[in-house]
């Protein structure tokens, strides 16, 4: 992005002015937020009174039962969710990437979910896993098995808010591989099946490395996502049952919006960021750099 | 030799046949939620109760939507709904593509940094920010109005981000023949990039119009009062008050999702290129 050439306009002082409103905003809504938030952490801020604690807060938080669950169901979450997302959707859109008919319809069809509210989705999705009037163990005792608890098993919880955050993301994912997959250049393809290279073999030594920028990318995301999940969680079992489903994010929302622990919540939320600084920074270390030019 | 390809093309043909089938196997398994939320929707309330599970409704019964209409002020929650994604997505698009036309087409003083800074503002999970957010809003007087939400989401990074990655490819000769007409450089983006700049502008409605509309967090924390509740906190408000009428739920459920569905059928160009432009970002 260097300009050589000189720039046509001598005084460049308005675009001052015209970043302005933007950048405003944005530092009043998140950078003087996200710096509160650090600040505040240190506290013992209640609503209404405050009193500098030092890293009693953080202290506390790494002692704390609850909130270290709820760092263990996250992970487990992202394991849950990362990687089955990421090759579901590759696959995906592999296949959507040929010239198979109807494939606009079928594209249009995979990404629907992804534009339906998380409400929405969530109340759809506790319906079929309602353990009395769910269709899924509807399913099950039809054929003769046990009904499951989807919702209410705590060792099972997790596991159906992942499969339902699988689903709502698939989409999404799908149509990020396919704009890499449209960059791959068809003479590799062609050459390669020249060499009498399996589809199989194609897909291994040339579409893989060619989506390499992609697939990080994807990671990066989806990581980030897992992460931060709070939506899909608050509303269908509001990180039960016996809090085998709380996660960091929700553990933010409890303490400081339920509990009004709003430094004690500052804390986890700064741990949250660290997180999310970590992999992103692992990421742009070990993932994009070579891929990327 | 025509033998041989004429094989070859059937195999083909037959490969692409299987391809096809396959797709539509997965399509269907992929969307039997929905086809279950809208069938549900159309039961009565004896046939969910049934235990028996029957996948289609014994007639198309709208009662489910009467009542589930009934249940809430939905008029009131479409028009707050409509009310806050029209503001956000007004203010925000015009503030963060004049922005993002800035960073493209401009030099000045730390706008490497400053771009930079908002990037790295993009990475940030907003329960991270949350809790300040709501005491300056409180401060400013705004907690329990639809500006409180309006006001959280008008910052988008990622929206300069587009706008920048959009106004970049544009040729240097518009700036040139802009300043021999002796244009200014906002009159310049006015009278010459504005024009030109549908597909950006469409794009940014649609990412920023989805997320407000669907968001039900900011309403959660920002507002208290029944009036201001938005569709999606109304829809999980009605989610606690009715928990045996699964049909009125999935009705419910229905009528909420159905405006993003439609301007997802009719402008579905933009969903994919909002995508796909964020995918370059890497």
């Amino acid at each position: 992005m260097v300009k050589r050439k000189k720039a046509p306009f001598k005084s460049e002082k308005s675009a001052y002015l015209m970043i302005l409103p933007s950048y405003f905003i944005f530092f009043v809504i998140i950078l003087v937020p996200i710096c509160w938030s650090f600040g505040m952490s240190f506290t013992d801020y209640n609503f209404k009174t405050w009193n500098f604690v030092g890293f009693k807060n953080y202290i506390n938080i790494f002692k704390d039962e609850l909130f270290l669950l709820s760092i263990r169901n996250t992970v487990w979450y992202s394991v849950l969710t990362i990687l089955p997302s990421m090759v579901l959707s590759l696959l995906l859109a592999v296949l959507l990437n040929t010239k198979v008919l109807g494939r606009g319809i079928f594209r249009t069809v995979f990404y629907l979910p992804h534009i339906l509210s998380m409400v929405a989705i969530s109340m759809a999705w506790s319906y079929m896993y309602n353990t009395q009037a769910g269709i899924i163990n509807k399913a099950l005792t039809g054929i003769g098995l046990s009904a499951v608890g989807w919702l209410s098993d705590k060792n099972i919880a997790m596991i159906s808010v992942a499969i339902m955050s699988i689903w709502s993301s698939l989409g999404y994912y799908t149509l990020l591989y396919l704009s890499g997959l449209q960059g791959i250049p068809g003479h590799l393809y062609e050459a390669a099946s020249i060499d009498g290279a399996t589809t199989i073999k194609q897909f291994f030594y040339i579409t893989i490395p060619s989506l390499r920028p992609t697939i990080f990318f994807v990671f990066v995301m989806s990581c980030i996502a897992s992460f931060e999940v709070f939506g899909q969680v608050y509303i269908m079992t509001n990180g039960g049952p016996l809090n085998s489903t709380t996660t960091i994010a929700h553990q933010v929302y409890v303490n400081g919006f339920q509990y009004y622990k709003m430094g004690y919540a500052s804390a986890e939320a700064i741990v949250l960021l660290l997180i999310i600084l970590t992999i992103t920074i692992l990421n742009m270390k070990f993932g994009g750099g070579e891929g990327d030019e | 030799m025509n033998d041989t390809g004429a094989v070859l093309n059937r195999s083909m043909k037959i490969k692409r046949m299987l391809l096809f089938v396959m797709l539509l196997v997965i399509a269907i398994v992929y969307l039997l939620p929905v086809f279950f939320v809208i069938l549900t929707a159309f039961k009565t309330d004896a046939e969910i109760s049934l235990q028996n599970f029957a996948w289609l409704p014994a007639s198309l019964d709208v009662s489910s939507f009467v009542n589930a209409w009934k249940m809430a002020d939905w008029i009131r929650a479409f028009s707050n709904s409509a009310i806050t994604t029209f503001c956000v997505v007004v203010i925000s698009v015009l503030i963060n593509t004049i922005a993002g036309y800035s960073f493209a087409r401009m030099r000045f003083k730390g706008s490497n940094v400053l771009f930079i800074i908002l990037l790295m503002g993009m990475m940030i999970p907003s329960q991270a920010i949350a809790i300040p957010q709501f005491i300056i809003i409180k401060n400013l007087h705004l907690y329990n109005t639809l500006a409180a939400i309006v006001v959280c989401f008008l910052s988008a990074p990622m929206g300069v981000f587009l706008s920048k990655t959009f106004y970049t490819t544009f040729p240097k000769e518009l700036d040139e023949s802009a300043k021999i007409d002796g244009c200014t450089r906002f009159g310049a983006y006015v009278r010459i990039y504005l024009p030109m700049s549908k597909t950006l502008f469409a794009t940014m409605v649609i990412l920023k119009g989805v997320q407000v509309w669907n968001d039900f967090f900011y309403p959660l924390i920002m507002t208290s009062s029944e009036r201001l509740k938005t569709v999606q906190l109304a829809l999980q408000l009605f989610k606690g008050s009715t928990t045996t009428h699964y049909n009125w739920l999935m009705a419910a459920t229905l009528f909420t999702s159905l405006p993003l569905v439609v301007l997802y059928f009719c402008a579905q160009k933009y969903f994919v290129a909002g995508i796909q432009t964020t995918g370059m970002k890497n």
